[in-house]
């Protein structure tokens, strides 16, 4: 079954944050609905779409940032009320603009996320979950990382509704009242929940089931869970192969109109997709379409024009768009003002009168902004732009992705770090990069400095960076816009000592561990501070406890950390030599600057050095593999050229050719990744050796001669010897 | 939305840039490329199996459309034309570093092989000027010459550099075409039969050129740089991150002006207007675009479009029907524009904000925002460096603020004077302060558009503000004036043109002045002029010499100008380089010679031990095959020598010092 949906822009408000828009319910089958959505101008700004003209139903004023909107009611009422947060500040209006509600939360944080069920109030502000009935304080919960969002299950399995915590740390957290009730692991970092089946709540609220979980990962993973009793059930997952952005917004919705509810995603690169469900319950991507920024928000209803069906969409630059499944009209004969539609006409003709008064205005403003330029006292000083910017791990290729998104088009970027990073080209940017010279050795301390200049109508870049562990520093992005009067923006991203690591929360405990302690005088703080400074996914704040014990997969090799602290002393074991020799360079280093004494110890396994090369083994040796076959490619294709056919191959070399773009292309998704295993494998051997108080960089050479001939025995062999 | 009409899987590679459509029997067009293992293939899906297989050319077992021809050598260039004044059909040209082959398919005979001593790197077929016979024209080592259909050379000329693209056009618009040269030393020169009509320098190696219309012409150069020019004149240009790998002049919108088309590295083909430089169409294909031709591929008398990818993939374009309006690409164009005028409100709503929100004042301790004082002011100046220890000469662009403000980091984006287009300065944080100084190096002669960006602020602002400067840095700025000259009466224009074009000390009013070089070893040039109005420039260098007429004169105006010009230290060395390149042709055919001798030795081993496998005597053929891989050791020393001889022969033979005198001896008599 085929869906085409087309697109239709509706209005364009201010920057939105994520699940800021809704539709209000319908009053009748198949009405039109009217769209609420509130952005970090402080605007609630709520609208129907009348003749294709948006016709706004009411408007607030500016004022702080909203970061969220919901709909509520009564239990077994339309859920039309509109809930919107800003600060820690949540307030209530009618469908028709009245406020009914201001509810100050008394947070010391922002609220991040809010749900509205009835009269149930859940909001959470980084860390702290906060649940109101009747605006009276009920349940309190403090949890371990950041809190992206929440959503709220009922089941006949628990006595009251769960909330549901999507928190920072790849956990779900479940909660009953003030406890927790258990953890869900997830494949990454959570950044949306949704129930899957909301409607059926409607019917009979007392006997609601709601109990199946959407969520949607920061590295672009989709899944279903059952949330029961005493633990969660995973339904399904669907993978990201082919690198999408973080999901941000899940809604569900049959608008292919088989009388099953469709999966409506929208992602953080401009990708909305639509899934359907097989007999067998499985999902499948039944439509795809690029918007050119962040989809913050996303719902499946009827806007644009009765009786069809649409998926309404709220972007980051605060564009509401329609996909629609009205079909377009093909007549229009587009570059051929003439057939331009008349509603088209007076939207254009209004639109540049509006233009031609702004820029009365804006030249009044540049003058006024110029005449200050005489007067001596006077200051210049423009307000911060937004930027939604995003740098995280991924998993599959162990790189860093950095996002930048600006509300206006992006005039160039300047990146600098003072770390050795390498920054790998991405095919969606169109940027000219250019890299300019650095001296390294010069106290300028610079060792990449790039310029992006963007094409025109450039709102968002996507860069990848690889770094190496061991090596830290920062790397700066000064963000121009093309806005006058032209500023540049200034962003940080630490580069952290071990920043191939992530966050996991299961170890295998058979595996031979090496073991470096510290004993001293320090707070929990204060490890807790220098952990942070070392490992990436950690939360600023120390979590609860006495002892902490955080675990960490590297996400190249695949060897783990396990690091336990509290007051006055840290374990950290890894089977990964390496790691313990950077943990304990960099941590022994903060200590002094902070003039902490520390009783540093080492147990080390011998063991763990061939356990890591074992672990290598199959990846080195696949890559060698694939090196070879792909240096053969271009050979054999000559060959078989020259002779006509390639049937006087050898089965192994036929088989190359068979296959040869797949081989390209694996060898194309993984840059240096060779070297990059090269280069663990010689950390690892001097590390051994450092350990033991030798210095056998002299020997390297001779390490990467064995490893351009690699044979798992002889490289165990070598590392044993000396 | 404009679709392709066809699409072939060819299963061969493509080599970049060596793709033609000739039509060898005069009907059937054929596309033909250059692939692998030095082959040229030909696909011809209008004849089938009418071939007959002989010579050089044999039919692909894999696909019974094409038909392979061999040439055995890496092919470097090749097209398709008429070349002969009574074939039926049209030649099939191939270059390769050594040789040029004319070929016609259709009889499966070669027309001529020529050896070229200077490589074939592009090739053009067409008329040139006066000349009676279209000639095929090659480019080489800084020679071009044309072949007529017998292999008589029957045009040459040199230039400055390597040759990458060649394109005859009507430049001068008196009906007869003027042969275009890009070169990798970033010139496209017009060449009137063998005389330099014009020069327009780029800032990279040309790589592509094509004939619009008239004397409109594309150009693409190797830093992803593609555009059009009107004579000498520039219309517009566009810079990506890809490079362009063929471009080629087709009308696909149908409005009867022809669109530039750009088939990318990244597999992306674009159009672009002619005019605006305007993308109106663009696809993808899935590897790097190998060449883009046309021709009336399906035989109904419409010319499509046919793009080929390095696969081998082939797609072909209609040009649009009446009924797109010239509307190829899928999106409406209402929604566009109604996207684009809500755009600029945003963007005018936001600077508005910008404004209100300054007039009200922000508390002066908010240092995160960058406050600046309204009248900060940027100084720039440029001044010339001699070397000093640690660091090279060099031109110093120093900026500075005239109040406690910092400046936290400078971008310039220039062309053609640093490595990539920008160059970045960003001290560390402890040596933060209001003044930086950049050392520009510019290394050609030719004046460059600064344009600085600087940011400004505080010294923990996470927002800065961008000064926006464009300064010209003058075209011979490399050069540092010596001794104070003394003051005679200021000769107004000549001081005129020293100021703009040199960086002098102020209150420089004579134009007696002597410069040193800060490139190389510094060589010294003195301009002075005596009262007769007579200019004297002595300096060791002819390039410099040539620029410096070239660019007086056109300040000056000067339609005629008498120069003599003397380079006794030129001429010298090229008596010597010429008894040299003489030594090393002695030195090339005796080792050719050797080479033929071995290679009979070779054949007779090889017979020798042959029969004495059939003959099953075990014992003569190992030794003779053990002489026979002696020999072939020998033949590998042998043949690096021979390279190595070659090399150097080519080092010497580099044309560019010839070049050099011709075109300063050109601009001096053209100028």
């Amino acid at each position: 079954m085929e869906l085409h949906l087309n697109r239709v822009d509706y209005m364009q408000v201010g920057v939105t944050s994520q699940k800021t828009m809704r539709l209000l319910p319908a009053l009748g089958k198949k009405a039109m609905q009217k769209v609420a959505v509130a952005d970090h101008d402080g605007v609630l700004t709520c609208f129907g779409m009348k003749k294709g003209e948006p016709v706004p139903v009411f408007k607030t004023l500016p004022g702080q940032k909203l970061s969220r909107l919901d709909l509520g009611g009564a239990p077994g009422t339309a859920q039309e009320k509109i809930f919107v947060c800003s600060g820690s500040e949540v307030r209530g209006f009618t469908k028709k603009g009245k406020q009914f509600l201001t509810f100050e939360a008394n947070l010391t944080e922002s609220i991040t996320a809010m749900r509205v069920s009835g009269a149930d109030l859940f909001v959470c502000a980084s860390y702290i979950y906060n649940h109101y009935c009747d605006c009276k304080d009920q349940n309190y919960f403090l949890s371990g990382d950041k809190i992206n969002d929440i959503t709220c299950v009922t089941s006949p399995h628990l006595p009251r509704p769960a909330p549901v915590l999507a928190c920072q740390d790849r956990l779900l957290r479940v909660l009953q009242g003030s406890d927790l009730l258990y953890n869900v692991q997830l494949p990454g970092p959570p950044s949306v929940l949704e129930l899957y089946n909301k409607d059926g709540g409607k019917s009979t609220p007392g006997e609601s089931r709601c109990e199946d979980v959407l969520y949607g990962t920061a590295d672009g993973k989709i899944g279903l869970l059952k949330i029961g009793e005493t633990s969660a059930v995973s339904q399904w997952e669907i993978d990201n192969h082919k690198k999408k952005g973080g999901v941000r917004c899940i809604d569900t919705y049959d608008i292919i109109g088989d009388g099953v509810s469709d999966l409506l995603i929208g992602r953080d690169d401009g990708s909305v997709e639509v899934y359907g469900f097989d007999g067998s319950g499985e999902p499948t991507l039944r439509f795809e379409h690029m918007l050119s920024e962040s989809v913050t928000s996303i719902q499946g209803g009827c806007v644009g024009k009765e009786s069809y069906d649409e998926v309404i969409t709220a972007t980051y630059t605060g564009w509401v768009t329609g996909l629609t499944t009205e079909p377009q009209k093909a007549e229009a004969g587009p570059g051929d003002e003439l057939r331009m539609s008349k509603e088209t006409q007076t939207k254009v003709s209004a639109l540049r009168l509006e233009l031609e008064q702004l820029q009365g205005r804006v030249l009044q403003g540049r003058e006024r902004y110029q005449q200050t330029a005489q007067s001596s006292t006077a200051v210049s000083a423009v307000p911060v732009f937004s930027i939604n910017d995003k740098f995280t791990l991924c998993q599959d290729d162990a790189s860093y992705s950095l996002t930048l998104e600006v509300q206006t088009p992006i005039d160039n970027l300047l990146l600098q770090s003072d770390v050795p990073i390498d920054l790998l080209d991405v095919d969606k940017n169109s940027a000219v990069v250019s890299f300019s010279e650095c001296d390294s050795e010069q106290p300028n301390g610079n060792f990449l400095l790039a310029t992006y200049r963007c094409q025109a109508n450039t709102t968002r870049l996507e860069l990848k960076v690889r770094s190496i562990e061991g090596q830290y520093g920062t790397l700066q992005a000064y963000i121009t816009p093309r806005l006058q009067p032209k500023t540049c923006q200034l962003r940080r991203y630490p580069i952290k000592p071990l920043s191939l690591h992530q966050r996991t929360h299961s170890l295998q405990q058979d595996r031979p561990m090496n073991r470096l302690s510290l004993v001293g005088q320090f707070s929990l703080a204060e490890i807790h501070s220098w952990v942070v400074f070392c490992l990436p996914e950690v939360p600023e704040k120390p979590p609860v406890g006495d002892t902490v014990t955080l675990h960490f997969l590297n996400t190249f090799l695949g060897t783990q950390l396990e690091a336990t602290y509290c007051k006055g002393e840290g374990h950290f074991r890894s089977d990964n030599i390496s790691t313990i020799s950077i943990l304990s360079d960099v941590l022994s280093k903060e200590a002094t600057q902070r003039k902490v004494n520390l009783n540093v110890s080492y147990d080390i396994n011998d063991e763990s050095v061939s356990h890591t090369l074992r672990m290598i083994h199959p990846q080195l040796e696949e890559q060698l593999l694939l090196a070879k076959k792909v240096q053969l490619i271009d050979a054999l294709k000559e060959l078989q050229v020259h002779e006509g056919t390639a049937d006087f191959l050898i089965p192994e070399y036929r088989s190359i050719l068979d296959q040869s773009q797949h081989l390209l292309d694996e060898y194309k998704k993984q840059p240096a990744h060779l070297e990059r295993l090269y280069g663990m494998i010689t950390d690892l051997y001097i590390d051994k050796f450092k350990f033991k108080g030798q210095n056998v960089k002299s020997k390297v050479s001779s390490l990467l001669e064995i490893l351009d001939n690699y044979d798992l025995q002889s490289l165990l062999a070598f590392f044993s010897e000396a | 939305m404009l679709v392709p009409i066809f699409t072939l899987k060819l299963n061969h590679k493509i080599n970049p840039c060596m793709v033609t459509v000739g039509r060898f029997d005069g009907v059937h067009p054929c596309l033909t490329a250059a692939t692998q293992a030095g082959k040229v293939f030909i696909h011809n899906p209008h004849a089938r199996g009418q071939r007959p297989v002989a010579h050089r050319l044999s039919q692909s077992t894999q696909d019974s459309d094409i038909s392979l021809l061999n040439i055995n050598q890496a092919v470097s260039c090749l097209t398709a034309g008429s070349l002969g004044p009574n074939t039926t059909g049209d030649t099939l040209l191939v270059g390769s570093q050594t040789n040029l082959l004319a070929y016609d398919v259709h009889d499966n005979a070669d027309v001529f092989y020529r050896e070229v001593t200077d490589g074939a790197n592009a090739i053009v077929l067409g008329r040139l000027g006066d000349i009676q016979s279209p000639l095929a024209i090659i480019g080489g080592n800084c020679a071009i010459q044309g072949f007529d259909y017998q292999g008589k050379d029957q045009f040459w000329t040199v230039t400055g550099d390597n040759v990458r693209s060649l394109v005859l056009c009507d430049f001068t618009g008196d009906g007869k075409n003027e042969l275009l040269v890009g070169s990798e030393d970033f010139d496209i020169r017009v060449f009137r039969e063998d005389e330099l009509v014009s020069e327009m320098a780029e800032n990279e190696t040309v790589t592509s050129l094509c004939h619009m219309h008239g004397s409109r012409f594309g150009y693409a150069l190797a830093n992803g740089t593609v555009g059009v020019y009107d004579r000498s004149a520039r219309y517009w240009r566009i810079k990506s991150k890809n490079h362009a790998m063929s471009i080629h002049a087709f009308d696909l919108n149908g409005d009867g002006v022809v669109e530039l088309i750009t088939g990318w590295s990244n597999g992306k083909i674009d159009a672009r207007s002619d005019r605006t430089g305007e993308v109106i169409f663009k696809d993808n294909f899935s590897s790097s675009v190998a060449g883009v031709v046309q021709g009336d591929y399906r035989m109904d008398g419409q010319v499509q479009l046919i793009c080929t990818s390095t696969e081998g993939e082939v797609r072909g374009y209609l040009p649009a029907s009446k009924e797109l309006k010239g509307n190829l690409m899928e999106c409406s164009v209402e929604q566009d524009l109604v996207r684009e005028l809500s755009q600029r409100r945003q963007n005018l709503l936001l600077e508005l904000r910008n404004y209100e929100e300054n007039s009200k004042g922000v508390s002066e301790t908010d240092c995160e925002v960058g406050v600046i004082p309204a009248n900060t002011q940027l100084q720039t100046a440029l001044s010339v460096r001699s070397g000093a220890e640690g660091q090279k000469a060099h031109v110093e662009l120093s900026i500075s603020t005239p109040n406690e403000t910092i400046i936290r980091s400078v971008l310039i984006f220039a062309e053609g004077v640093f490595e990539g287009e920008s160059h970045v300065v960003h001290p560390s944080t402890q040596n933060l302060s209001g003044c930086v100084r950049v050392p520009i190096v510019p290394p050609k002669d030719i004046p460059v558009d600064l344009h600085i960006k600087a940011f400004v602020g505080g010294k923990t602002s996470t927002q800065f503000h961008v000064f926006e400067i464009t300064r010209q840095l003058p075209r011979f700025s490399m050069y540092v004036m010596g001794v104070d000259p003394l003051v005679t009466p200021p000769c107004g224009r000549v001081v005129m043109w020293l100021n703009q074009n040199f960086l002098l000390p102020e209150g420089t009013s004579s134009p007696d002045v002597t410069f040193t070089s800060l490139r190389g070893e510094g060589g010294l040039l003195s301009i002075s002029m005596a009262s007769s109005g007579q200019i004297t420039l002595s300096t060791d260098d002819v390039d410099l010499a040539g620029d410096l007429i070239q660019s007086l004169a056109s300040f000056l105006a000067i339609e005629d100008l008498s120069a003599e010009v003397d380079f006794p230290d030129y001429f010298k060395g090229l008596r010597t380089t010429l008894t040299e390149v003489d030594e090393f042709h002695s030195v090339h055919q005796k080792l050719t010679a050797a080479i033929a001798d071995h290679s009979n030795s070779i054949r007779n081993m090889l017979v020798q031990a042959e029969d004495a496998r059939l003959m099953g005597d075990m014992v003569t053929m190992k030794k003779r095959y053990r002489e026979l891989y002696d020999l072939n050791r020998d033949l590998v020393t042998e043949y690096k020598i021979r390279s190595n001889n070659h090399n150097a022969l080519l080092a010497r033979l580099n044309v560019n010092t010839l070049f050099k005198i011709m075109k300063a001896g050109a601009s001096s008599s053209s100028s």
